[in-house]
C-alpha cells in the first residue's frame, strides 16, 4: 500500500473527526478539567485530586457502583433467553414472523414508557401481586418497588426483559446467515433439536453471543440511568437500593451542586467504558476474521 | 389568508427597497449621532417564571398581567421544571441572566445569592410591599432580603372527616397532641381503615414528614443549620426523635401497607377517596380536594411530640420572585413586582389560579370554599414558621432526608439508625463543600433572628 492509499480512509473519516470534535470536544476537556476543580456555577478553583478521594472514601458511591456489577448477573439470563427464543424462531414455527415482531417489540418502545407501566404492574396493590394472590400464591407476593430489598431485582427483571429482545434480533441474524447444509447434515445424521443446537448452531454463533455480551456489560455499567430513573422514582430508591454510577452522576450535577465531583465520577466511568469498548472492537475484529 | 388580514403583502417591492433604505440610513446617521434619548423607549425586562406546572393558569394570570402592564414590556418565558435553577445560574455566570426570576425558598435560591446573581430588593421595592409579600426569614442573607413572596405553599395535614365520623371521632376537633394522634389512628383502624401514611415512592413524603416532625425538636430554624454545619449532632436523640417518632406509627401498623410502593400523590388521594384516615398534603391541593368531597378534608398541624419552640406551629412554604444582579432595569422590575403585589393584580391571581396569593394585602374575603378560608385563617393569617427542608443542603435532602424516611417506613431502619445516617451525611456534605459550609455559618445570623 503507497502512503497516499494509507492516508485515504483517513482522510474520508476526517470530517466526521472535525464534527465529533466541535460537538464534545469542549465538553469534554471541559469534564476533565472540572473533575480536578471545586466548581460553583460555571467555574472554581483547582483543588487536585481532591473530588476523586472525596468520591473514592463515600459509602454510597460504593454503593453505586456495586449495584452496577450486580446488575452484570442479569447477562446471562439476557443471553440464555435470547439463545433459546432464537432458536426456537430460526426453526420457522409457524407464524415465527410474527412472534419475531412481538418479540423484538420492548426495544423499540422508550424505557420510560415501559417503566412508567411496569410501575403500575409491580406497585404492592397492582396486577401482578393480585394475579399472585388470585392464584393463592400470596407467598410469592412481594413489594416489589418499595422494599429495598427487592427494588432492584425488579429493575434488573425489567433490563432482562427488553433488553433481551436486542439479543434474539441479533442471535436470529447471525442464525439466518448460516449454512443450512450443516444444519440439515446433522439432522440426516439423526441429531436431535437440542445436539444440533448444543453441537452445530451454538458453536457458530459464539463471535456474535461475545459481541451482546460485551455490549451489554457496557450497558449495565453506563446505560441504565432511564431504568434506574423511572422506578426508583427518580433517586435510585427507596432508599438508595438501586443507585447506580450515573444516577449519582446526575444527582451530584443538578440535585446537590457538585459538578466538580460529577465530573469526577464521570470521568472514572469514561475510563472504564473506554476499556470496555476496546474489548469489543477486540471482539468484533475476531468476529470478522473467523467470518472472513 | 386574504390581503387585508396580512398588511405586509400589500408592500410593493419598491416601496420595500425604499423603506430599507431609509432605515439603513437612519441606522448609519444614528451610529454617528450616539443612542435616541432613553426615555423615548419603554423598557424591556426578560421575566423568566415556572409554577404553571403546580398551579394550573398562572400562566394566563402572568400573560394578563403583562398585557396589562404599560411601564415596562415584560417578556415571559415559562421554564422546565428540571432546569429552573441552573439555567438561570448559567445565564447569570456568562452575564445575560433575565431581569426578574422566579425562585424556590431557601437553599434554592440561596446559592444564587452566594455567588453574586441576585440583587438584595430592599431598598429596590417598598419596605411595606416586600414584608406584605411575605418572603420568609428563609430569602434573608446578610441583612438583606432577596425574594419577593408570590404564593403561598401551607403544608398542612389532611384527614378525612367521613372516616373520622364512621371511626367515632369528632371531625370538628382533629387531634393536636401524639397520644391524642396515637388513638384516633388506633379507632381507624378498629373502624377497619388504613390508618395514616400516604405514598413514600419517590420520596417527597419523607421530605414532607421531616418538615412537619423535625422542626418540632427546635427553637429556631436557625438551629437546623447548626446540625448540617457541625455544632450540633443529629446523634442527639432530640434530633432524630421524628424518624424514632415514624418508627412507632410503623411498629403499630398505622402507615398504609402500600405506603413504599405508592407515590406521593397518589398516596394523598387515597385520603381524598375515604382509603385512608390522615395523610400530608400541601394546601393549593385543598380546593379541588375539597370541592370533590363537598367539603369532607380537613387539614391540621402535625400533632406535637416535640418540645422545641416551633412545635405545633403551622407551616408556610412560598414560592417568590428575584432580580438579577446584572438585570439592565432594577429599578423597573421592582417597579413590575410592586405592580404584581396592587390589590387588584392580587385579585386577578386568585381568580385565574383559584388559589391564593402570599401578600397579607389580599383580600381573603374572596375566598369562597370554607375549608380553604379555615386553612387560610389558621396557616397565612396566624403565626406560622417556614418549612426547614428548604434549607437543607441538597446532599444532606437526597442522601439523608429522603432515604431515611423511606426506610424507616419499611422497617429497615430504627429512628436512631436514621439519625445515625442523618449525621453521617452531615459530615460528608461538609467535607464536600467547606466554602458552603461558611456560607452556612453566616446564614445561621439571619435565620436565628
Amino acid at each position: 500500500m503507497t502512503s497516499s492509499n494509507k492516508l485515504t480512509p483517513y482522510i474520508y473519516l476526517a470530517p466526521m473527526l472535525a464534527l465529533l470534535a466541535f460537538v464534545f470536544g469542549f465538553s469534554f476537556i471541559r469534564v476533565f478539567e472540572f473533575s480536578f476543580k471545586m466548581v460553583r456555577g460555571i467555574d472554581g478553583p483547582w483543588i487536585g485530586l481532591r473530588n476523586y478521594q472525596l468520591v473514592l472514601s463515600q459509602p454510597l458511591f460504593w454503593e453505586s457502583v456495586k449495584h452496577n456489577l450486580l446488575l452484570l448477573l442479569a447477562i446471562p439470563a439476557m443471553v440464555g433467553i435470547a439463545l433459546l427464543l432464537s432458536l426456537l424462531l430460526y426453526d420457522r414455527l409457524r407464524g415465527w414472523k410474527i412472534y419475531r415482531t412481538i418479540l423484538f417489540f420492548p426495544y423499540i418502545l422508550a424505557i420510560p414508557i415501559i417503566a412508567v407501566v411496569m410501575k403500575q404492574m409491580f406497585q404492592f396493590s397492582g396486577p401482578v401481586n393480585e394475579v399472585l394472590r388470585w392464584l393463592s400464591l400470596d407467598f410469592m407476593t412481594l413489594d416489589w418497588i418499595g422494599s429495598t430489598d427487592v427494588a432492584l431485582w425488579t429493575v434488573m427483571l425489567l433490563i432482562i426483559w427488553r433488553e433481551s429482545a436486542l439479543g434474539v434480533i441479533l442471535f436470529l441474524s447471525r442464525l439466518l446467515s448460516l449454512d443450512e447444509a450443516l444444519i440439515e447434515a446433522a439432522r440426516l445424521d439423526g441429531a436431535n433439536w437440542w445436539q444440533r443446537a448444543w453441537y452445530v448452531l451454538i458453536p457458530q454463533m459464539r463471535s456474535v453471543i461475545e459481541f451482546y455480551v460485551v455490549i451489554s456489560v457496557i450497558t449495565m455499567l453506563s446505560a441504565v440511568f432511564a431504568y434506574v430513573y423511572m422506578m426508583g422514582g427518580g433517586r435510585g430508591g427507596p432508599g438508595t437500593s438501586t443507585m447506580v454510577t450515573e444516577l449519582y452522576i446526575y444527582n451530584a450535577l443538578t440535585r446537590t451542586s457538585l459538578p466538580g465531583v460529577a465530573s469526577a465520577v464521570a470521568v472514572m466511568l469514561f475510563v472504564v467504558s473506554l476499556m470496555l469498548t476496546y474489548v469489543l472492537f477486540v471482539v468484533r475484529r475476531r468476529a470478522d476474521e473467523e467470518e472472513a | 389568508m386574504t390581503d387585508k388580514a396580512n398588511p405586509a403583502q400589500q408592500i410593493g417591492r419598491r416601496k420595500f427597497l425604499q423603506t430599507t433604505a431609509a432605515g439603513a440610513g437612519t441606522l448609519a446617521l444614528g451610529s454617528l449621532f450616539g443612542p435616541l434619548p432613553a426615555q423615548a423607549k419603554n423598557p424591556e425586562l426578560n421575566m423568566w417564571w415556572w409554577g404553571e406546572q403546580e398551579l394550573p393558569g398562572l400562566q394566563a394570570y402572568i400573560n394578563e398581567s403583562v398585557a396589562k402592564y404599560t411601564a415596562a414590556t415584560v417578556k415571559p418565558m415559562l421554564q422546565e421544571t428540571a432546569v429552573v435553577i441552573s439555567q438561570f445560574q448559567t445565564a447569570a455566570a456568562a452575564g445575560t441572566p433575565p431581569d426578574l426570576q422566579y425562585l424556590w425558598n431557601g437553599i434554592y435560591h440561596m446559592e444564587s445569592v452566594w455567588l453574586g446573581y441576585l440583587k438584595p430588593l430592599n431598598g429596590l421595592m417598598s419596605e411595606d410591599t416586600l414584608r406584605a409579600s411575605n418572603p420568609t426569614i428563609l430569602s434573608n442573607y446578610g441583612g438583606n432580603t432577596y425574594r419577593a413572596g408570590w404564593y403561598p405553599l401551607p403544608m398542612v395535614w389532611y384527614y378525612n372527616k367521613d372516616m373520622f365520623d364512621k371511626a367515632g371521632l369528632n371531625a370538628d376537633t382533629p387531634p393536636t397532641t401524639w397520644p391524642e394522634l396515637l388513638d384516633a389512628c388506633e379507632k381507624l383502624k378498629i373502624a377497619g381503615f388504613e390508618p395514616l401514611g400516604g405514598g413514600v415512592q419517590d420520596g417527597y413524603w419523607a421530605e414532607w414528614y421531616m418538615s412537619h416532625a423535625f422542626v418540632q425538636s427546635l427553637d429556631t430554624v436557625g438551629e437546623a443549620v447548626e446540625l448540617f454545619i457541625g455544632d450540633k449532632d443529629f446523634n442527639d436523640p432530640r434530633y432524630h426523635e421524628c424518624w424514632v417518632r415514624l418508627e412507632e406509627l410503623r411498629k403499630l401498623g398505622y402507615l398504609n401497607k402500600d405506603m413504599p410502593s405508592l407515590e406521593l400523590y397518589p398516596g394523598i388521594d387515597l385520603v381524598v377517596a375515604g382509603k385512608l384516615g390522615i395523610g400530608q398534603s400541601v394546601g393549593s391541593r385543598l380546593p379541588a380536594d375539597s370541592k370533590a368531597t363537598n367539603g369532607r378534608i380537613g387539614s391540621m398541624v402535625m400533632p406535637v411530640f416535640g418540645k422545641g419552640k416551633l412545635a405545633g406551629k403551622p407551616i408556610v412554604d412560598m414560592q417568590g420572585l428575584g432580580i438579577s444582579e446584572k438585570s439592565a432595569n432594577p429599578e423597573a422590575a421592582a417597579a413590575f413586582l410592586e405592580y404584581l403585589n396592587t390589590p387588584e393584580r392580587l385579585e386577578a391571581f386568585y381568580k385565574a389560579t383559584g388559589w391564593l396569593p402570599s401578600s397579607s394585602r389580599f383580600n381573603s374575603d374572596l375566598i369562597q370554599d370554607a375549608s380553604v378560608k379555615n386553612m387560610w385563617k389558621a396557616w397565612g393569617q396566624s403565626p406560622n414558621i417556614t418549612n426547614v427542608t428548604s434549607l437543607m443542603p441538597g446532599q444532606f435532602y437526597e442522601q439523608a432526608a429522603i432515604p431515611t424516611g423511606q426506610q424507616v417506613v419499611q422497617g429497615k431502619l430504627t429512628g436512631e439508625q436514621a439519625g445515625e445516617l442523618a449525621a453521617r451525611v452531615a459530615k460528608e456534605w461538609r467535607e464536600f463543600n467547606p466554602d458552603l459550609v461558611e456560607k452556612y455559618q453566616k446564614w445561621v445570623i439571619d435565620l436565628s433572628k
